[in-house]
């Protein structure tokens, strides 16, 4: 089967196509409710970028959208992967990509109705990358590095890089399309269209944000129109298309789905490394024994593309090389090797039920190869199922963020396809990560919610969008 | 606000090649350093150029088989057509025997004893967001298989050209920039434009066309204190005294009449006019009326909200007894028997068709951009309407109102999947200029459209 660009293509579409009719000219003004499973403490994008992988990593979309409606970056990662001028709106690099000055746009205002400087943009980097040297330098900013980063305005375009300024007595200000009227951590979220937005007023007039609600009780708040904006899990999406979500067919007439390319990683991760070669030879078996296809035609649904690598071939354009079929009798032949194999705990996270169902079959996989798993909802387990959202389409800032939050190091010297593949081989060598699907991330909406998007990165957007019939 | 100023290109990646075959033996090494020289030559090729990474790929095959036997198999996964697959595949062929790799004889190819002894290679075209990808799966014995790849930039992928239905309506681009375009105007042409103003959200900028190239000759900066809004549009209306003038949303910028141009800007909410000089200020006849039915067009002007991306409402000098309709996001104006009927495409989503003493909502299947023109064609005047159903692109079709509802007369124009964000009439009326978004690779195309009477 051809898998590639054609299908990022074909999918991007999609999402454009659903996502971004122009028929008529968007209109001002309306009230948009949005659901989300992610329950953030806190709206700090540093904060939510600590997140630990074991804990609801798949949060991380949202957090990403939710970050990119209150705050901007100094670049941002066009469609078509260009990097577009964002808060700075000119660079230069020298000193073979140490030494960086971006320029910073004037007249641009905080919600809380200071004006952007470099100092302030100079501080949010700062404190985002302990590990940068950052400076004002009159109206820029200045990044002195250790070592050459070709990467790094890939890096500045990332949602965990935007420009905050903090305030301790309040939540942090942005200079993004929409500020906060009201936060409630963790519960509710909501926001008010920035008048003075330097890329203009956003079309919305608010967005309300429940938060914490499972996958069924946001798609209950769409059938019944409390919801505008939900999202979908990957095993529900075929509902759309083949009709079934709703018992209402007239209400589900007009929703719409968009959904990404494959942007997050389903892997199990080790807790720590292998203790022996033996211990190898055991994660080797269990990394054949699983059976990939039947688990994406019964569990998910047909959603996601299985895979033993940790970009997605889409972004890398080698995954194919990865063997993702079972392979029992190479796996009993590994096993066979271990006089003797302890029993693993797997981990699941309770936030969605399928990963449960997912850790029992692979389970009842590993018993076929003469492995024994026992799953477990706790948090000190051998090994975890994990959902790894890629941080960027950019394959090098992806693989990086996939090994760091596998608790391991990345190289990041960026080079041709040969060596990301070597840089891959790397990561994957000492047998802590095995990849198991690429997933895409999915949303609904109410057909009067228009413009909305999903960016490359899986979040969502409203910066642009609009509601039909409001003015 | 500031103009932003060009960013420098991000620097090119550096290359090398580090397989790890090709880190073990020094006539490896010597294979990759040809290898690494390849890739520029690979990254300069043209799409339909394989040369290059053929080369480059049968040069990493050699280096890991030697001149052993092997057999080839090449699989396409990529976007790559039957026939790029095709050649390709001979040229890769071709490469590694050049190379000094054996193939098996097609005749014993399948031997069990052949193709034990043969080194089995299997290379898939694939591909990545930006790039093709070449990869060699080389597989010399029971264990993993040793992997070589390469990579050549994809080129920006090429827009089939989809030829227009049989139409009396013509596109012809007039400009192409990555900078939304709110509007392009025509000051000099001959058989086509040579000079021409393209109206951005932060500047003018004057092109002359010059041995079949355009050059810019200035670009005027335009001042705005307050930042734009989202969905902004502007118009350019050429003048007679001076050059032209530039309606923005709360912002009104006149040009000097002399060489250099410049240009003044200030806050204003001044009337934006709603339809060129040329269409107003005389008396026009819809054909094949009598002449005595001529009716006059006077100019009309329709204030813009400053912080939206439609009109108000309000009209001056209004239209009849009219001077205030619902909020609009475009209208057009054709001459009828003794009277004018205005065509609004309002916020509310629907046309309202205005003669001057009624005000009535109709539903068309219209999007919210309208032009009218003047043509020899048909009754003399056509409304240029855009598409609304939700499809895979916008269109734009010429329609006339013999009565009361409205009679395509042409056939649809479409934008190869773009996205329409305006549709001004041109100053000499006979003509209208249309921006669309490209959605492929974001830029924006201006296009002028016109109607051919003969089609």
């Amino acid at each position: 089967m051809r898998f590639g660009w054609r299908w990022l293509v074909v999918s991007s579409m999609m999402v454009a196509a659903m996502a971004a009719g122009a028929e008529t000219r968007p209109q001002y003004g309306g009230a948009v409710h949005v659901a989300m499973r992610g329950a953030p403490a806190s709206l700090d994008p540093v904060e939510l970028d600590r997140a630990d992988v074991v804990q609801a990593e798949s949060d991380s979309f949202a957090q990403r959208s939710l970050t990119m409606l209150m705050f901007d970056t100094l670049v941002t990662a066009g469609e078509n992967g260009r990097v577009q001028p964002g808060l700075a709106e000119s660079w230069q690099a020298s000193q073979g990509n140490q030494h960086w000055q971006l320029r910073i746009r004037s007249g641009v205002k905080f919600h809380d109705g200071t004006m952007l400087s470099a100092e302030v943009a100079a501080a949010a980097l700062r404190a985002a990358n302990p590990a940068w040297n950052v400076n004002a330098a009159g109206d820029s900013v200045v990044i002195e590095l250790g070592g050459p980063e070709p990467e790094l305005l890939e890096e500045l375009a990332l949602a965990r890089n935007a420009i905050v300024k903090r305030n301790p007595e309040s939540t942090p200000s942005g200079t993004g399309p929409f500020r906060v009227v009201d936060w409630q951590p963790g519960k509710k979220l909501t926001l008010a269209a920035n008048e003075d937005c330097w890329r203009g007023r956003p079309f919305l007039d608010t967005i309300e944000i429940e938060m914490g609600k499972s996958f069924r009780e946001q798609m209950t708040a769409l059938e019944l129109g409390k919801a505008d904006l939900v999202e979908v899990a990957p095993e529900q999406t075929h509902l759309f298309s083949q009709n079934q979500f709703s018992q209402n067919r007239d209400a589900q007439a007009g929703h719409r789905l968009a959904s990404s390319v494959p942007v997050e990683l389903l892997a199990l991760v080790f807790a720590r490394d292998a203790a022996s070669p033996d211990e190898k030879l055991l994660r080797e078996a269990l990394a054949w024994s699983v059976e990939r296809g039947s688990i994406k035609s019964v569990l998910l649904q047909g959603a996601g593309q299985p895979s033993a690598s940790l970009l997605p071939n889409w972004m890398s354009g080698y995954g194919f090389v990865f063997q993702a079929g079972a392979d029992l009798a190479r796996a009993r032949q590994a096993r066979e090797q271990v006089h003797t194999a302890p029993t693993w705990t797997i981990g699941y996270g309770d936030a969605d039920p399928v990963d449960r169902l997912l850790a029992e079959r692979i389970a009842l996989n590993a018993r076929d190869a003469g492995l024994s798993l026992q799953p477990s909802s706790a948090a000190n387990a051998d090994l975890r199922l994990v959902r790894i959202p890629l941080a960027s389409a950019d394959p090098w800032i992806a693989l990086a963020s996939v090994a760091t939050l596998a608790g391991m190091p990345a190289g990041k010297t960026r080079g041709a396809v040969e060596e990301l593949y070597a840089a891959e081989l790397a990561v994957l060598a000492p047998q802590r990560v095995i990849p198991l699907f690429h997933l895409p991330v999915s949303y609904a909406a109410a057909g009067t919610l228009r413009n909305w998007g999903v960016r490359p990165d899986g979040s969502w957007t409203l910066a642009d969008a609009w509601l039909e019939g409001k003015p | 606000m500031r103009r932003a100023v060009y960013n420098l290109a991000i620097p090119n990646t550096i290359l090398k090649p580090a397989s790890r075959a090709i880190r073990r033996t020094p006539s490896l090494h010597r294979a990759g350093r040809l290898c690494c020289a390849l890739v520029g030559l690979a990254l300069a090729a043209h799409a339909a150029d394989w040369s290059g990474p053929e080369r480059q790929l049968a040069s990493k095959i050699f280096a890991v088989t030697g001149t052993g036997v092997i057999t080839l198999t090449v699989e396409n996964r990529s976007s790559l057509g039957k026939r790029d697959s095709e050649v390709i595949q001979n040229g890769l062929r071709s490469a590694l025997e050049s190379a000094g790799v054996h193939f098996a004889r097609p005749d014993r190819a399948t031997s069990r004893a052949v193709t034990a002894e043969a080194t089995a290679v299997k290379i898939s075209l694939s591909e990545n967001s930006t790039s093709y990808v070449w990869v060699a799966e080389i597989r010399q014995s029971a264990g993993e298989p040793i992997v070589v790849m390469v990579s050549s930039l994809r080129p920006q992928s090429a827009i089939a050209g989809r030829e227009s239905v049989p139409l009396s309506l013509r596109k012809s681009p007039l400009w192409t920039q990555e900078d939304p375009i709110l509007d392009v105007a025509v000051l000099e042409e001959s058989t086509a434009p040579t000079r021409i103003a393209v109206l951005d959200a932060e500047k003018v900028a004057i092109y002359r066309l010059t041995a079949g190239k355009w050059q810019q000759e200035q670009a005027l900066e335009i001042a705005h204190p307050r930042p734009w809004p989202r969905d902004l549009r502007g118009r350019l209306i050429l003048a007679r005294d001076h050059l032209l003038d530039v309606y923005l949303p709360g912002v009104v910028c006149r040009s000097s009449g002399g060489v250099p141009v410049t240009l003044s800007c200030h806050e204003s909410d001044d009337p934006w006019p709603l339809i060129p000089a040329a269409l107003s200020g005389g008396s026009f006849s819809v054909f094949p009326g009598p002449e005595s039915n001529a009716v006059a067009v006077p100019a009309v002007g329709a204030f813009y909200a400053p912080m939206r991306n439609f009109f108000t409402g309000a009209l001056t000098p209004g239209v009849g007894k009219l001077t205030t309709v619902s909020k609009f996001y475009s209208a057009a104006v054709l001459p009828r028997d003794k009277s004018l009927l205005w065509l609004i495409a309002a916020t509310d989503g629907h046309v309202h068709m205005v003669d001057g003493t009624s005000d009535q909502a109709v539903t068309f299947a219209w999007g919210s951009d309208l032009a009218s023109v003047k043509t020899p064609c048909g009754s003399g005047w056509q409304v240029l309407a855009t598409s609304s159903e939700e499809a895979d692109g916008d269109w734009v079709r010429a329609f006339e109102f013999p009565d009361r509802d409205p009679v395509a007369v042409s056939g649809a124009v479409d934008f190869s999947g773009g996205v329409i964000t305006a549709l001004w009439t041109e100053a000499k009326g006979d003509t209208a200029v249309a921006v669309v978004r490209n959605r492929e690779t974001g830029s924006y195309d201006a296009f002028r459209l016109a109607v051919a009477c003969s089609q």
